[in-house]
């Protein structure tokens, strides 16, 4: 079976050349899509160079995150989504041995954020989508949400959790990277707990949901949403709504899936623990400055994971997520 | 100095209500502009006396408990003058419980932290004169983290005094600017806050400048053990936001201490790993209704611990901790 890599990154080519060629691109400016990493938009060649060279046989691609733009105009956004998913689509198109993708959509306008799927997946092949935490300021949970979430299942959408912008760490402190490195693992939890309580794994059975980042704090955190789940039995008004699910939080964490974007063995080892072994896939996060580098080697040579865990990692459990 | 065995079972993670401000609100007055909403006077353990928190110490089997006033009473938005008055009002009543049974009760304060020099007298005077064991502070000061310069005479007062510092969220924390349901202010933000408070120490270099600073952070330290893994990719990726560290965060972990508030025998696990059992200290988080439950028994039962990393968390670490003010406490009694 091929090893996929569910968490890499495209930054259109397109998009590149127009905004370093002092143009815009679809409004946007050179402002966004980390260009200092020129990685991001290097050719289909030289991407399945370095994907040879790591042992990798598939990319799932997904467009940088700063082009999700759900603060524009919603016919805006399309349009830009559309742009990036036809250029991603067209080397997924070229090499479909190599790439597969999650496209993105325009999250503020749930119509259009469905159509848009329909469409990546229907004519372009992609097996799901990429989204922020948030939209806008508006967490999962809420109702405005839910056609989006029937929509996900009966089509069998992969929804691929991954911030943007100003993560929470943001409002506290900018310094020291904390806002990627605290921030993003943040942000990831508040998503788990918030699908979670809010009902949506319950309305929604069927949902294929892959937190990046290896879930952030999720698993780690449980513990203590598990232990508000219970204190809601005190009576104290504030927990509430904390008891609003059948079922304590922690035994949600094996509806998901998780990414393996760790860099220890402890920290992977935790993970895999906490939501079981069927639930975690390689996922690099290339190009990146926060890549996980070389990751086949890296889990090779990691002693307490076992051949058959980095199996499933590598090769089963990806497959099985993206239905390939 | 004592046996480390002196001391006995340690809870370092336990809040006061002061009566001196209860009495005060229910009755309808107002106390120093606080009133009946703050204090989490909804919960009646928040209310008892002295003796009926020895009881249920009695009923866990706790010897000592480090108390702290409930983090509502930090108060660092309000005039430093007002503050400092209410500071110093709840550190005596805590002074007072510490007098009444030296050998059950051992106090923290709070100080007025948005004014640094006042917080370093209070500081002086509570440790110096009231026999107290240092203080709690919240995660930031009014939007100000501790890798700020304005702390640093702070932290020389602290580690001078031998003080312990035990951080301690105030609502709201950070993750209220995304959600305000599911409590997860508490049970992600209170995590979220320590693990910042973890980075803005190391990265702004205040654990290499006061060697011998002592920290304690509560709730386990939030996220922190966890969150090494990536806190440190971050300092090997991008290497011009270093801040002041001489190394990876990960090698800051053993300068501090973690109370073992953690509900759920794989994290204490992962918390003993990563720090080592002489770097965690029991907890309970008492009154709260988030308090660990039958604390001692459930964590000799844990099934994850040695004994003797069980026997470090009741007592040695504690005694590291506390060991060498524990005379001078007892000779502060009337």
């Amino acid at each position: 079976m091929p090893v996929i890599d569910v968490h890499s990154h495209v930054t259109p080519p397109s998009f590149r050349e127009a905004v370093l060629g002092g143009h815009t691109w679809h409004t946007l400016t050179d402002a966004i899509g980390e260009l200092e990493i020129p990685e991001f938009s290097i050719s289909a060649a030289d991407r399945i160079a370095k994907m040879d060279a790591a042992g990798v046989d598939m990319h799932v691609l997904t467009v940088n995150n700063d082009f999700y733009r759900y603060e524009l105009d919603p016919g805006l956004t399309q349009e830009i989504a559309r742009a990036c998913n036809e250029e991603i689509g067209e080397m997924m198109a070229c090499h479909p041995d190599r790439f597969t993708g999650l496209a993105t959509v325009p999250m503020q306008d749930v119509e259009r954020a469905v159509s848009e799927m329909e469409f990546a997946m229907a004519k372009l092949n992609y097996r799901g989508i990429t989204i922020n935490d948030h939209v806008n300021g508006v967490t999962f949970d809420d109702p405005r949400f839910y056609p989006f979430w029937e929509a996900v299942e009966s089509l069998g959408a992969v929804v691929f959790f991954h911030q943007c912008g100003p993560t929470l760490v943001k409002a506290r402190t900018s310094r020291y990277a904390l806002p990627n490195s605290i921030g993003n693992l943040v942000d990831r939890a508040v998503t788990f707990g918030t699908l979670v309580f809010g009902g949506i794994m319950d309305r929604y059975p069927g949902l294929k949901i892959c937190l990046g980042h290896a879930g952030g704090y999720s698993a780690f955190g449980a513990a203590r949403m598990d232990k508000t789940w219970r204190a809601a039995d005190m009576g104290v008004p504030e927990f509430a709504d904390a008891k609003s699910i059948p079922r304590p939080p922690s035994e949600y964490l094996s509806r998901f899936y998780y990414d393996s974007c760790t860099y220890t063995e402890d920290t992977l080892r935790f993970v895999i623990d906490a939501v079981g072994i069927d639930r975690v896939v390689l996922g690099t996060d290339y190009p990146a400055p926060m890549v996980q580098d070389d990751p086949v080697t890296w889990l090779n040579g990691l002693p307490g994971i076992t051949e058959a865990e980095r199996t499933a990692i590598l090769e089963t459990n990806p497959a099985k997520m993206l239905g390939i | 100095m004592n046996p480390p065995s002196a001391l006995g079972i340690v809870d370092v993670h336990a809040h006061v209500t002061p009566r001196c401000f209860s009495d005060a609100v229910l009755g309808g007055a107002d106390w120093h502009g606080m009133t009946s909403a703050d204090g989490e006077l909804h919960n009646p353990m928040n209310r008892w006396t002295l003796e009926q928190r020895i009881e249920a110490m009695d009923a866990d089997g706790i010897d000592v408990q480090l108390t702290s006033p409930t983090d509502v009473f930090y108060q660092y938005h309000r005039e430093p003058a007002a503050t400092d008055r209410i500071a110093r009002s709840v550190n005596e009543e805590v002074a007072e419980m510490v007098r009444a049974r030296p050998d059950r009760i051992a106090g923290l304060g709070t100080v007025p932290m948005q004014d640094p020099d006042r917080a370093v007298a209070e500081l002086s005077r509570i440790v110096g004169e009231l026999g107290m064991r240092g203080v709690m502070i919240d995660d930031h000061v009014n939007g100000h983290t501790y890798d700020e310069p304005q702390f640093d005479q702070f932290w020389a007062a602290a580690a001078e005094l031998g003080a312990l510092i035990f951080v301690h969220q105030y609502a709201p924390t950070s993750v209220e600017a995304r959600i305000d349901r599911y409590f997860f202010f508490n049970s992600v933000g209170n995590l979220v806050d320590r693990t910042l408070t973890f980075g803005a120490l190391v990265y702004g270099g205040v654990m290499d400048r006061y060697p011998d600073l002592k920290v304690c952070l509560g709730h386990a330290g939030g996220y922190t053990v966890f969150a090494l893994d990536r806190m440190d990719q971050g300092w090997r990726a991008f290497p011009s936001m270093r801040g002041a560290t001489l190394g990876p965060p990960s090698s800051y972990a053993r300068r501090f201490t973690y109370d073992a508030v953690t509900y759920e025998p794989r994290t204490l696990r992962y918390l003993v790993d990563v720090v080592g059992a002489d770097r965690v200290v029991l907890g309970t988080d008492w009154p709260a209704p988030m308090r660990v439950v039958e604390p001692v028994r459930r964590l000799s039962e844990t099934g994850v611990l040695a004994p003797h990393e069980v026997e470090s968390i009741l007592r040695g670490t504690a005694a590291m901790l506390l060991g060498d003010n524990d005379r001078k406490a007892h000779e502060t009694c009337p």
